[in-house]
């Protein structure tokens, strides 16, 4: 077994090579915080090949699902010890929308960068989204919005924002199929996402 | 219904029978689909038209008189939740009730294994006899009140059945009471009939969901592919019965999740039973479809370019509609192309320029009907729908 297996088996989505070589792995005695590197390196590779359109949403999900299965099998050691976060994010559908495909796009992917996500779900009230930011002190804020309706629940949201006094502690970024560069002026947000690597990107850089 | 209503009614029906047609009518045609924007033009919640689909026909009348449309959806707040409480439904969320008066209803697609109306290892029972699983093992799973057939009978079951079809009954003889009115007192066409789904769609949207299916495309690969081929012929059945008797206004399909595949993907599950439904209703029924292409299918106009002249009116939501209409312009008509955050946002001029645009280049030679890209919302200011209507009464004349 080489090294590098567990990562080009997930890498190539292959579900029961990954456990049966992490099975393998843990009990040759191979320290569960390697195999979690590999497994991690798979999924933001799998990332990279999604922005050059070499996979697709259902490769993500999927992938998504055999690291769970991983993890599980690495034990509870590994998820409390995890690596130190590099940052709080919040991230919500907006207030009257359930859309969360994307959005849970969004979340996956930053989460295997190593940011802790605050995910609040679909249909946020801006108040909730005002909440999590005081709670978690995140220096960024992500929204999703699939129905133009919505998008004056991002205005609203993000007047809460100003109303809470916390405007200038995070960044607001946009993002989902009917959002554009104008509906991120009009809204008085920060950055439009084109995709959810945009909006990796768009964290990184807001915590480096 | 006064003579000249008649004589404007006919003259509209032309207009959208022609572009439809990809030929050239005497005006490219207003054919904006409208939800929630016809609501709250007319001054009504959310609530209430999803209550009473007498306001919501009544709303979508009043946008076609003040806007002069041409041809639209007798109601796109297509869920009434009178339906929704008489069989129960778990799947709707209705304002007023779970939600805010002022939020459009809103759908749940199942999110995981343990919500999904489909089960990983049912496969085999929906290919077998998709009627008798949807009726055995679907209904009751989405219905609060619907039980099985291997449950004791209870009163909540038969009036959930009574009930349901009641009202699946008078809401059909409404929208065709409201399609009269709508061409009596407006003289506006009421522009699609049945709906069809691809069966990809169906299982994702209704049956697994996606993320499921996500996972099944993997898992379980030929029996994705069987499900779809099963669902085939009910879907096509489903569009031929709900179609225009008389041939005059096509059906629609509503394209979800195409997009989301790779290439492999989308010619083994999604494209081949869709293709064959819309060759189908063409072919032999003489029946065209809406290709309402949501988001962007621009990589797939490959495949679309096999489908038979004039088959569908291709409808182009965020992909690049000129680049649509540079390959499949001469064989198809297409629609739409006025981005919503313009109507929402942008100002009536900026609209009349895209509209212009639009009409000038897509619409030089025909076979082009104006609309938005997605479906318009309440987002949409009144004015920039005013401006969209002006832009084609001025620049759309051949
Ligand atoms: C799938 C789908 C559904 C599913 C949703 C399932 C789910 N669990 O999410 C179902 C069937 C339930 C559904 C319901 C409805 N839908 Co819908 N739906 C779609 C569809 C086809 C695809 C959306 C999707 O999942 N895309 C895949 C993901 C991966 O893409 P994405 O969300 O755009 O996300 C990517 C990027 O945008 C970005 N991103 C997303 N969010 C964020 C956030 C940040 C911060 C960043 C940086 C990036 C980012 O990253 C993602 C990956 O790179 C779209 C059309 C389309 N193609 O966009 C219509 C669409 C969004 N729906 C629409 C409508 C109207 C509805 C309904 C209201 C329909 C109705 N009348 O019944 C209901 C709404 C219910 C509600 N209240 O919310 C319209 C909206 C029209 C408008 N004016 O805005 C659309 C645009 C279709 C259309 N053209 O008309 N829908």
């Amino acid at each position: 077994m080489s090294n590098n297996d567990i990562y080009e088996a997930l890498v190539n989505l292959e579900e029961k090579k990954v456990k049966q070589l992490v099975s393998q792995s843990l009990e040759k005695g191979m320290a569960p915080e390697e195999i979690m590197e590999q497994l991690q390196k798979a999924l933001i590779e799998i990332g990279d090949r999604f922005e050059r359109e070499e996979c697709y949403v259902p490769d993500l999900i999927y992938s998504g699902a055999i690291m769970k299965d991983a993890v599980e099998l690495l034990g509870p050691k590994i998820k409390e010890k995890g690596a130190e976060a590099k940052g709080k994010v919040v991230v919500g559908t907006v207030y009257g929308d359930i859309h969360d495909i994307g959005k849970d796009l969004v979340v996956m992917l930053l989460q295997n960068a190593g940011f802790d996500v605050v995910d609040l779900g679909v249909d946020v009230k801006p108040e909730k989204f005002v909440e999590a930011i005081k709670e978690s002190g995140a220096k960024v804020v992500g929204m999703s919005c699939l129905l133009t309706i919505s998008f004056d629940a991002i205005s609203k949201t993000v007047k809460a924002i100003e109303d809470a006094g916390i405007r200038d502690q995070v960044s607001i970024m946009i993002g989902g199929a009917p959002v554009t560069e104008l509906v991120k002026d009009k809204t008085g947000c920060d950055y439009y996402g084109k995709d959810a690597i945009h909006g990796l990107r768009f964290v990184s850089e807001a915590y480096s | 219904m006064p003579e000249n209503m008649e004589k404007v009614y006919q003259e509209r029906l032309e207009r959208y029978k022609t572009a439809n047609r990809n030929e050239k009518p005497d005006r490219v045609p207003l054919r904006p689909f409208a939800a929630e924007f016809t609501s709250k033009y007319a001054g009504y919640t959310a609530q209430e038209v999803t209550h009473e689909y007498e306001k919501a026909f009544e709303a979508v009348r009043r946008c076609a008189k003040d806007f002069q449309w041409d041809a639209t959806v007798v109601n796109m707040i297509y869920v009434w939740s009178g339906l929704v409480d008489h069989f129960g439904q778990k799947y709707y969320k209705v304002p007023g009730i779970e939600l805010d008066p002022n939020v459009g209803f809103q759908y749940f697609e199942p999110a995981d294994e343990q919500g999904a109306f489909m089960k990983e290892d049912e496969y085999d029972a929906l290919i077998e006899s998709p009627t008798e699983f949807l009726a055995n093992v679907w209904m009751p799973r989405i219905s609060k009140y619907v039980v099985g057939p291997q449950d004791s009978n209870t009163y909540r079951n038969n009036m959930a059945w009574l009930k349901g079809g009641l009202s699946l009954m008078a809401y059909g003889g409404a929208v065709g009471a409201a399609n009269e009115k709508l061409k009596t007192e407006c003289g506006t066409v009421s522009c699609v009939s049945g709906p069809i789904k691809a069966p990809f769609d169906i299982l994702a949207d209704k049956l697994r969901g996606f993320r499921q299916v996500s996972m099944d495309v993997y898992r379980q690969p030929d029996k994705v592919q069987k499900a779809c081929e099963a669902l085939m012929p009910y879907l096509y059945m489903n569009a031929k019965v709900a179609a225009d008797p008389t041939k005059q206004v096509p059906v629609s399909v509503w394209l979800h999740r195409g997009t989301m595949f790779s290439k492999d993907m989308y010619e083994r599950f999604f494209w081949p039973t869709l293709k064959e439904i819309i060759i189908k209703l063409w072919e032999e029924d003489d029946i065209q479809t809406i290709w309402y292409a949501e988001g962007n299918w621009d990589k797939w106009l490959q495949y679309t370019k096999e489908l038979p002249e004039k088959s569908i009116i291709y409808h182009s939501d965020k992909g690049d509609i000129f680049e649509v209409h540079k390959q499949v312009g001469d064989k198809f008509a297409i629609s739409g192309g006025v981005p919503n955050d313009l109507l929402a946002f942008g100002t009536p001029e900026e609209v009349k320029e895209v509209c212009k645009k639009l009409i000038q280049t897509v619409g030089k030679d025909g076979g082009y009907l104006m609309d938005a890209q997605a479906i318009i919302q309440s987002d949409a200011k009144a004015e920039n729908m005013k401006a969209m209507t002006e832009a084609t009464l001025e620049y759309g004349e051949y």
